[in-house]
């Protein structure tokens, strides 16, 4: 029973990043029709730009004035970043290939991808980064006989408050009206007033924000690796895959099916683990080409 | 062999120590470097030499590889500095990047020597691509010295009579059997084991080879859980609370690099450590700086049964002890088995050359210098390596030990005062056993050879 409540805590926690991913890829999918492989480095972007302030001389200064909160408060910083540099990939990488065909969408987004990969090796090292003092100063909770990490449950806490922001953000203010707008028929938009480009720069932004949303809050947790950005974009795809690209709901669902298929994979099927995954994105997508919230 | 004997007295058959004074009469020798020439005989071109030197620059792995262009580089610049092989022919690198898949891999080490004319390969990390590699290396007659890679599969299937192919890192199935040696004389009453490996053909090896040893020496073991990640994953969760479902008495696992570091972190945090003795093939691989002080002590951390910088000790080995300085001046940080791989993969090969040069005067043609590596016997940071002539592997003695802090280093080590040595030759099958597909179908000869010839301990 014990291990039940935690794998599915265990379950939760890796939905809640993945979701934080897959939103972001999704949202920029839906106003910019461009599909960004960059996404996943823009996550591990996030992870070590946080990983490095919090280890930084900033974060022992902070811990030592505001102990754990302020360590809290500094790994947004990550997703800060990560928009900022968002905010300028679009105009100036992005912009000028809205009318190109879509392969040259992948070259470009595939060309950053792997020149920021090796800028992050640049910056920071081949030697993982750590964020783990938050993670021991939070300490575990008991489960039965065994312990939880409490940092874990505040990772799927954001991802819950992350879900209903965005929900709230797109259906329930002006922005969101024009974002929505602006993704159902750009030039009409246009000639409405709207300043498309920079409602693009601004979504552009905000998808990314959420990636490096996603690397800061998981960098306490694990370790930020060179290469984390290629694994968990491909699972990433495969959420939007499941769950339709384009779509926020479908980015939850699909997160939650892909963690939840991944987790009971590991616990109960460990010799086709990788499998099942991509077996269920198949089904999906037999059965509906679109996904499950996807727009045809 | 259906004699029952019993554990103490196989173990000391496998002639397996323990301790700071493992290295027995040891002749005085100067290190690698030091076992030069006289002048060379002939006239030498004073062409460069270009080499080829693949390894992971980017991606999890990288925090294991880069150490070996490192080494590689160092070794390269000390070689130059004396006017280059032979005093003549410097070396120039090429390097590559092994993340790069295992396809484009081949692409590369053609081009290497078809449209960059390389006279030599070496670096390869991974063992999904040795084996690509070493047939196309043999078809283009390009001499190859591997510096891991290190899969049975590559001697036992893929390229089964090199020519042109080397490997210096230990053979893979010593990573396995070494660490159950480990195991089963350190905790010689846990019988239920739980296994982590990633879902390729390493972490595969060294489930089998783990699993069968390890039946051997403690009768009633059982494997109670498995798990396989996939390769670059760093999200263990799950895998760990599956573990520790299963009661385990060891939990085995043979992740490595970057998704290790994340892996450790999080068993910390669920109390992995606490609940079941840990044994690793491969933890202490990264570079060493990569392992905090966070990391649990005590536990069996391997590196790939090859080598690590703080054994031995002092001045014990001097090859070692110049090593491990020359290293960290040129790099500021320590070296692991990789960089001691790419280091004595270039002096070795320079030895050879310098050797063959004695019997044919200018500059040695590739048979001439195949015939030296055969056989060779050469010393390195890690000790006595030995070049087989059948098949082309490097053998050294395998080691592992125990994971330890101490004041001395800002990271944690392997304790070099309870490090455990096994002879090779008593972990891996000889010269000229069965290898898989001829007479049996055992996942490797060494497989093979422990089920056939060792003793089931009482």
């Amino acid at each position: 029973m014990t291990i039940f409540i935690i794998q599915i805590l265990n379950s939760f926690f890796y939905a809640a990043v993945l979701f934080l991913i897959a939103a972001g890829l999704s949202l920029i999918y839906g106003v910019m029709r461009i599909v960004n492989l960059a996404h996943g480095t823009l996550y591990a972007l996030g992870a070590y730009v946080s990983a490095w302030v919090v280890g930084s001389a900033l974060g022992h200064a902070v811990s030592g004035t505001l102990g754990l909160a302020g360590l809290l408060l500094l790994l947004p910083i990550g997703a800060v970043v990560v928009a900022a540099v968002g905010a300028v990939i679009e105009p100036t990488l992005l912009r000028p290939l809205y009318r190109r065909p879509e392969e040259y969408h992948l070259l470009v987004t595939f060309g950053l991808l792997m020149i920021m990969e090796d800028v992050i090796k640049f910056l920071f090292g081949p030697t993982p980064l750590t964020a783990g003092l938050i993670m021991d100063r939070m300490g575990s909770l008991p489960i039965g006989l065994l312990i939880y990490p409490t940092y874990n449950l505040v990772v799927i806490a954001t991802g819950f408050f992350a879900a209903i922001g965005l929900w709230w953000f797109i259906y329930r203010t002006r922005f969101g009206v024009i974002l929505r707008a602006t993704s159902q028929d750009r030039r009409m938009a246009s000639a409405l007033g709207i300043n498309v480009g920079r409602v693009y720069i601004q979504a552009f932004a905000i998808g990314c924000f959420m990636a490096g949303l996603g690397g800061a809050i998981v960098v306490p947790a694990q370790a930020a690796v060179l290469g984390i950005g290629i694994e968990v974009l491909v699972l990433a795809f495969v959420v939007v895959v499941v769950g339709g690209l384009g779509s926020l709901e479908g980015a939850l669902v699909g997160a939650l099916i892909v963690s939840f298929v991944r987790t009971a994979g590991i616990q109960f099927f460990p010799e086709i683990e990788l499998a099942v995954l991509y077996l269920i994105a198949t089904a999906v997508l037999l059965v509906r080409p679109t996904g499950l919230f996807g727009r045809a | 062999m259906d004699q029952k004997v019993d554990r103490r007295s196989f173990l000391n058959q496998l002639g397996v120590t323990v301790g700071a004074a493992a290295a027995s009469a040891v002749p005085v020798i100067g290190p690698a470097e030091a076992q030069t020439a006289s002048a060379p005989k002939g006239k030498i071109p004073d062409t460069p030499l270009k080499m080829g030197h693949m390894t992971f620059l980017t991606g999890p792995a990288a925090v294991l590889g880069e150490p070996s262009l490192k080494g590689h580089i160092l070794a390269a610049e000390e070689i130059n500095a004396k006017g280059g092989i032979l005093g003549k022919r410097k070396i120039e690198t090429i390097t590559a990047d092994e993340a790069a898949g295992t396809d484009a891999n081949v692409k590369e080490l053609r081009r290497m020597k078809l449209s960059e004319k390389i006279d030599m390969f070496t670096g390869v990390i991974s063992s999904g691509n040795t084996p690509a590699l070493g047939p196309v290396a043999e078809e283009l007659g390009l001499l190859t010295i591997f510096v891991d890679g290190c899969t049975d599969f590559l001697w036992d299937k893929a390229v089964p009579n090199p020519k042109f192919t080397f490997r210096i890192t230990n053979i893979q199935s010593a990573d396995g059997v070494t660490c159950a040696v480990a195991a089963a004389q350190t905790w010689p009453t846990a019988k239920k084991i739980a296994h982590i490996h990633p879902d390729y053909s390493y972490g595969r090896n060294a489930f089998d080879h783990f699993t069968l040893a390890y039946k051997k020496l403690v009768p009633g073991a059982e494997v109670v859980s498995e798990g396989w990640p996939k390769l670059g994953t760093t999200d263990f969760t799950a895998h760990i609370t599956k573990a520790m479902s299963a009661n385990p008495d060891i939990i085995m696992s043979s992740v490595w690099g970057g998704d290790y570091v994340a892996m450790y972190k999080q068993a910390l945090r669920y109390g992995m450590f606490n609940k079941a003795k840990f044994a690793s093939t491969i933890a202490f691989g990264v570079a060493p700086h990569a392992i905090g002080k966070d990391h649990p002590e005590g536990v069996i951390a391997g590196v790939h049964s090859n080598y690590y910088f703080t054994y031995p000790a002092g001045n014990r080995w001097p090859a070692n002890k110049t090593f491990v300085e020359k290293y960290h001046k040129r790099w500021n940080e320590y070296p692991n088995f990789q960089s001691d791989g790419a280091y004595h993969t270039l002096h070795m090969y320079r030895t050879a050359v310098e050797k063959a040069n004695k019997l044919t005067g200018g500059w040695p043609d590739e048979e001439a210098i195949i015939s030296q590596l055969e056989g060779m016997y050469f010393e390195t940071a890690a000790g006595y390596l030995y070049i087989r002539p059948d098949n082309h592997q490097g053998y050294k003695d395998a080691v592992t030990g125990f994971s330890k802090n101490v004041d001395a280093y800002p990271f944690q080590i392997l304790d070099p005062n309870r490090m455990i040595t096994i002879p090779i030759r008593n972990i891996t099958a000889p010269p000229g056993w069965p290898k898989p597909g001829s007479g049996h179908n055992d996942p490797t000869s060494t497989f093979n050879w422990i089920k056939e010839t060792w003793p089931q301990v009482a």
